[in-house]
């Protein structure tokens, strides 16, 4: 029992870790509280249900494509949507309230669009869904194929951000960007990658979920609170964080989904959410 | 080196420059002296792009700096360390240098720049791991003055590094500056500690009202009765 739930709760979890880690880099790097993030999350998984059964392309090759379209389509969002936005707000911080204004109108653009293109139907496919088991308990294989690629990308961008030269420029921005230029960084060139490639997270994130997760053009929004929740959870901009707190928060799903109620998972999560804004407002992992 | 030819900075109708004209030879440490809101940091911000100019040209090395971002600079050969010191302070002091080897021009040298800052500050070494907003004012300068030189820079350009430290503190960082001084390094340095910038530095502008009313050579200007009353302080004037 608490092996099933340690196990399936981590396997939600890697999914949350994965999409929080795009919003981090949005919100963390290029300052832009992006609420149509789960517009494009759910953009993607569309996308890799249309190549699955529209092509009979395999949804891993399918991911392999999408992830590089995603970070065009979201370099493509900054430059046009974005920069004017960051270029008006200067040094003030008028570019948040901006950013959330011209963001909450891009998610019911893409949402529009995702209801004529695909309909407000549930949708999923049929992907390697047999039992495996692990450790006991059995787990979907496709799931923990998602969950295997929330681990490599998760862990690979938790290494790049700690490890590398391009890494700790990722974070001397997210830190303290005004002392940025000083060293000859060009914060709008990093804003614009960590935005892109925060979009692109959340396309290999929205991908992931369809292979095995039923879901309609309305979701969105869930996908962006849930990610906005672990972001703060696990500190802004911080990808160690956002990992951990993705699992943690998948995991208390789990639990109290098993051993209460299905229905008090949304509340279970935004109880969680409360007890760290009111007691760690820099997240759990945030320094001071 | 440097030429600045008739800056005026202005915010709104507050003029902060008016028509300042210096430059910087190859080689030399020149300082800026005045008081508080003489406009001292209006000309640093405006050779280092952080504000605009109304009016004039600033050249370095026969090249026009009008429009140049300030990211730009560094590559350029230009390292700032600006009032306030513009660290990274929630990153260690190791993070701080890496990124001030952040240039294509410091990439290649990063290592052995690396041991002539711990050389030069060897405490630097000593807490290479500590986070750097956590040291005292004397030291984090130490790290913005150490993260300048780790972009093997042309020229340096220094605001107030002695602002708001300890009289004890000021005076190992002038120790410090003196040894980089020593390398051949070209230095700007804004001040306000006029003392101890006259006997560092070869030449002075004094600033006033943000017009340029004096310069000369700083053994001169240390024995310029009317320099001594106003930037020196008549009563220990004699001893320096």
């Amino acid at each position: 029992m608490i092996m099933t739930t340690l196990i399936l709760g981590l396997v939600l979890g890697g999914t949350y870790a994965l999409l929080a880690l795009g919003l981090t880099l949005q919100y963390g790097i290029a300052r832009i509280m992006n609420l149509a993030y789960g517009e494009l999350t759910l953009a993607a998984a569309f996308v890799l249900v249309a190549l699955f059964s529209g092509l009979g392309l395999s949804p891993l090759a399918a991911i392999v494509l999408i992830a590089p379209a995603g970070y065009g389509v979201g370099w493509l969002l900054y430059t046009v949507m974005m920069r004017p936005l960051v270029r008006r707000s200067g040094a003030s911080g008028r570019l948040e309230v901006d950013s959330i204004l011209a963001t909450f109108g891009l998610l019911f653009v893409v949402q529009g669009v995702l209801l004529v293109i695909f309909g407000a139907n549930l949708t999923s496919i049929s992907y390697l869904d047999r039992g495996v088991s692990v450790l006991g308990v059995s787990v979907a294989l496709n799931r923990l194929i998602a969950f295997g690629i929330c681990v490599v990308v998760g862990g690979g961008l938790a290494l790049a951000m700690t490890r590398t030269r391009w890494g700790l420029t990722m974070r001397a921005v997210a830190l303290t960007p005004g002392s940025a230029p000083l060293v000859g960084i060009d914060v709008n060139r990093v804003a614009r990658q960590g935005f892109a490639l925060g979009t692109a997270l959340a396309a290999t994130g929205g991908a992931s979920i369809a292979m095995y997760q039923t879901f309609s053009a309305t979701d969105g929004v869930i996908f962006t609170m849930k990610a906005l929740i672990i972001v703060i959870m696990g500190g802004v901009g911080n990808v160690t964080g956002a990992l951990i707190a993705g699992l943690a928060l998948g995991l208390v799903e789990t639990f109290v989904a098993t051993a209460i109620d299905p229905g008090l998972t949304l509340a279970a999560t935004f109880a969680i959410f409360l007890v760290v804004l009111l007691w760690r407002p820099q997240g759990l992992f945030g320094r001071g | 080196m440097l030429e600045v030819e008739g800056l005026t900075v202005a915010y709104g109708k507050h003029v902060a420059l008016n028509d300042v004209s210096l430059s910087v030879g190859q080689g030399e440490m020149v300082a800026i002296l005045g008081a508080n809101g003489a406009g001292k940091s209006s000309l640093l911000g405006a050779i280092s792009a952080r504000v605009a100019a109304r009016a004039g040209q600033i050249t370095y090395r026969g090249r026009a700096l009008a429009g140049v971002p300030q990211h730009r600079l560094v590559e350029m050969g230009i390292a700032i360390v600006p009032e306030g010191r513009g660290i990274f302070p929630a990153m260690s002091v190791a993070e701080n240098l890496a990124l001030g080897a952040f240039p294509d021009r410091a990439r290649g040298d990063a290592a052995a720049q690396r041991m002539e800052v711990f050389d030069l500050f060897p405490k630097l070494a000593e807490r290479r791991d500590q986070i750097a907003g956590t040291m005292s004012g004397g030291e984090q300068q130490m790290v913005a003055i150490g993260r300048a030189l780790m972009s093997a820079p042309d020229l340096l350009l220094l605001d107030e590094p002695s602002l708001g430290l300890a009289p004890v503190v000021t005076q190992g960082v002038f120790c410090a500056l003196e040894r980089i001084r020593a390398t051949g390094l070209t230095v700007l340095i804004v001040e306000q500690n006029a003392r101890a910038t006259l006997a560092l530095a070869d030449r002075a502008y004094l600033i006033e009202a943000g017009r340029i009313i004096g310069s000369g050579r700083a053994e001169e200007l240390r024995n310029d009765p009317a320099v001594v009353r106003a930037f020196l302080g008549g009563a220990s004037a004699g001893t320096s």
